[in-house]
């Protein structure tokens, strides 16, 4: 089965509650079979702006538009949006059946026709067998597997997920995030997701919103978010980044307490800026050379890789990983050190 | 000594409070129902016979009966919705809203039963306002009727209604109403296959309550009743404190009370089979 995804847009989208501003003056064009997840701290506005794409909240400012329909006046059930919530909120009095049947039944639907559709999404979730169980006597992963079967049941031309995979542990999230990227790629439909996870972000989505105090900080692929990072929040938010605090030279190198480091790109802000720098791309270097001094905290072999924490001399930590392949020089805390950047890592810097 | 039995005694004077004032009088009522005379001297299970064998008493039972049912209805129709729209309503409205809902609580059911008097009298504010409107010329008989013992009876008990099922309502969790939505259902849909089923443990509570309460209610019928209707209560009080028949006054009581336990059992049932539904 497969059907024709259609684009969603959000343009100039603002909600407030109040005096507090939850969104504001998002906008995203999401393309058709995209799934794009938005990533942002607890309050950060993202669940907000998902319950507005539902048509369950109606947004102060700004339009929704599926496909080329602007959708603000319509309710949920004709927006063709369906949403999947974070407890899954099936009907705990229906069973399996009665649960992914209910949007088919409301749309007066015949009888026939809703078995055969229930059947069919049933098998879809792999979840043929358990028509006649209650939610109750199903497990986590179970449950949600009826809650996206029972959204899809009404063919909807948008999937909003509500921090999917948040009730679930960790070994099933991994399984149910595969099943949903599955099921995403086989109907083709556009989707949003919310999520505070960053590794779910950015392994299940084509492009990540992240957000921060209700904007949009940066959208964009997740390897353009990782290296490219638009602002310190995202650079700080998404994976981890050492902060290191200091002024530009003309040449393009980064002067700190500690030493000098070359960062090797071109258009730079003037002035007292902050870089920030993934433990990753940092490498020691042996003692000639520019780099900074710095004094090894402590280490934590985590397998094929060690992760140092080391301080520079105004006590800024910085984090180092290195992997520990055959000849990797290793070092003890309390060990003098000089980092360098691994040639052509990206580093981006911010105004201070 | 161990602790099992020092928690009992924990529950000791509540147990002994329970045993003096309520089932040992229970205990002596059903002792008294059966004996055959006034003067308790010979036993025997003549008033129960005499109770169910007369066309007359066993239509007392069913009026009594039924009117608790309407009164329950009564309760229902007005109290589901009103507790519905305190679970919507914002926090500012809830608050007030509680104090209407609780206010017929802190006050007596004799006082509450008196404004019902005032209210549907001959010169009460209904004939009053309905006279001065040109409707009616002369007064309307509203006080005395079985319609306005039911409505009283409903009003007085409305917060046993409502308490129980704003209580259910609060615990339904609202993603499975804008589920309910997203899915296509309107808000009748959503109000008769969700909200409803969901409440239904409150519901049967409070009609329970009610039930039981407009049964037994003794002031509200007597004085809206006018002793026009003779009710369960009103039968025990005229059988023992007018005719001195103690042993038929508590034959009556003990079957109102299989009665009324009978109607509790049956409920109590359907409610575990619905409580079980809803929270597994």
């Amino acid at each position: 089965m497969s059907r024709q995804g259609v684009a969603l847009t959000l343009d100039a989208i603002t909600h407030r509650f109040g005096h507090t501003v939850a969104v504001n003056g998002v906008s995203l064009r999401v393309e058709p079979g995209e799934i794009v997840a938005l990533l942002g701290p607890s309050g950060c506005g993202k669940t907000t702006l998902l319950r507005i794409v539902a048509g369950l909240l109606r947004q102060s400012d700004g339009h929704v538009a599926v496909g080329d329909d602007i959708v603000d006046d319509l309710p949920p059930n004709e927006r063709g949006a369906g949403i999947v919530f974070q407890n899954y909120a099936l009907f705990p009095h229906m069973t399996v059946e009665g649960n992914v049947g209910y949007g088919l039944r409301a749309q007066g639907t015949p009888r026939k026709a809703i078995a055969e559709s229930v059947a069919r999404m049933l098998a879809l979730v792999r979840m043929e067998g358990f028509e006649r169980r209650l939610p109750r006597q199903l497990s986590g992963g179970q449950q949600q597997r009826v809650a996206l079967a029972r959204t899809l049941a009404v063919s909807p031309r948008v999937l909003l997920l509500d921090e999917p995979f948040g009730a679930l542990d960790k070994n099933l999230r991994l399984d149910m995030q595969i099943e949903v990227k599955r099921l995403q790629r086989e109907l083709d439909i556009t989707t949003i997701m919310v999520t505070h996870d960053q590794e779910e972000a950015l392994s299940l989505a084509d492009r990540v919103a992240v957000m921060n105090h209700g904007r949009v900080e940066q959208f964009a692929r997740p390897d353009e978010i990782y290296d490219r990072p638009a602002s310190l929040f995202v650079a700080t938010f998404v994976g981890t980044a050492s902060l290191l605090r200091g002024t530009l030279a003309p040449d393009g190198a980064l002067e700190c307490v500690a030493g000098r480091l070359p960062l090797g790109v071109a258009t730079r802000p003037a002035g007292a800026v902050v870089a920030a720098v993934r433990p990753e791309h940092f490498r020691f270097a042996d003692g000639a050379g520019a780099g900074l001094d710095a004094k090894v905290e402590l280490v934590l072999p985590l397998g094929p890789l060690v992760v140092y924490d080391v301080v520079l001399a105004d006590g800024t930590t910085l984090k180092v990983t290195v992997s520990r392949g055959a000849g990797a020089v290793s070092h003890a805390p309390g060990d003098v050190v000089r980092l360098a950047l691994a040639p052509g890592a990206p580093v981006p810097v911010f105004p201070a | 000594m161990t602790r099992a039995l020092r928690d009992w005694q924990l529950v000791l004077p509540l147990a002994l409070f329970f045993t003096v004032f309520v089932f040992a009088p229970l205990g002596l009522l059903g002792v008294v129902s059966f004996y055959t005379d006034t003067t308790l001297t010979k036993a025997g299970p003549t008033q129960y016979v005499k109770f169910l064998t007369d066309g007359f008493n066993m239509a007392v039972l069913g009026q009594t009966l039924w009117l608790g049912l309407l009164a329950t209805l009564v309760a229902l129709a007005i109290g589901y919705p009103l507790a519905y729209i305190y679970t919507v309503v914002p926090a500012a409205a809830q608050r007030a809203l509680m104090l209407v809902i609780v206010l017929p609580l802190l006050t007596s059911a004799v006082v509450r039963t008196f404004a019902w008097v005032v209210i549907l009298g001959r010169q009460g504010i209904v004939n009053s306002a309905l006279a001065a409107l040109g409707f009616i010329d002369g007064p309307l008989r509203l006080l005395y009727t079985p319609s306005a013992v039911v409505i009283a009876l409903a009003q007085i008990q409305l917060p046993l209604m409502v308490l129980p099922v704003i209580t259910a309502l609060a615990n339904i969790d609202p993603n499975l109403r804008h589920a309910s939505h997203v899915l296509g259902a309107g808000r009748w849909r959503t109000l008769f296959e969700v909200t409803l089923p969901l409440s239904a443990p409150g519901l049967l509570a409070g009609c329970l309550l009610v039930y039981a309460g407009s049964v037994s209610a003794f002031v509200t019928q007597t004085l809206v009743g006018g002793g026009q209707l003779m009710l369960m209560p009103q039968y025990m009080y005229q059988q023992a404190i007018q005719a001195n028949n103690y042993p038929f006054a508590a034959a009556v009581a003990m079957i109102l009370l299989a009665a009324v336990l009978a109607i509790v059992v049956l409920v109590n049932l359907l409610s575990r089979r619905t409580q079980a539904l809803v929270h597994g």
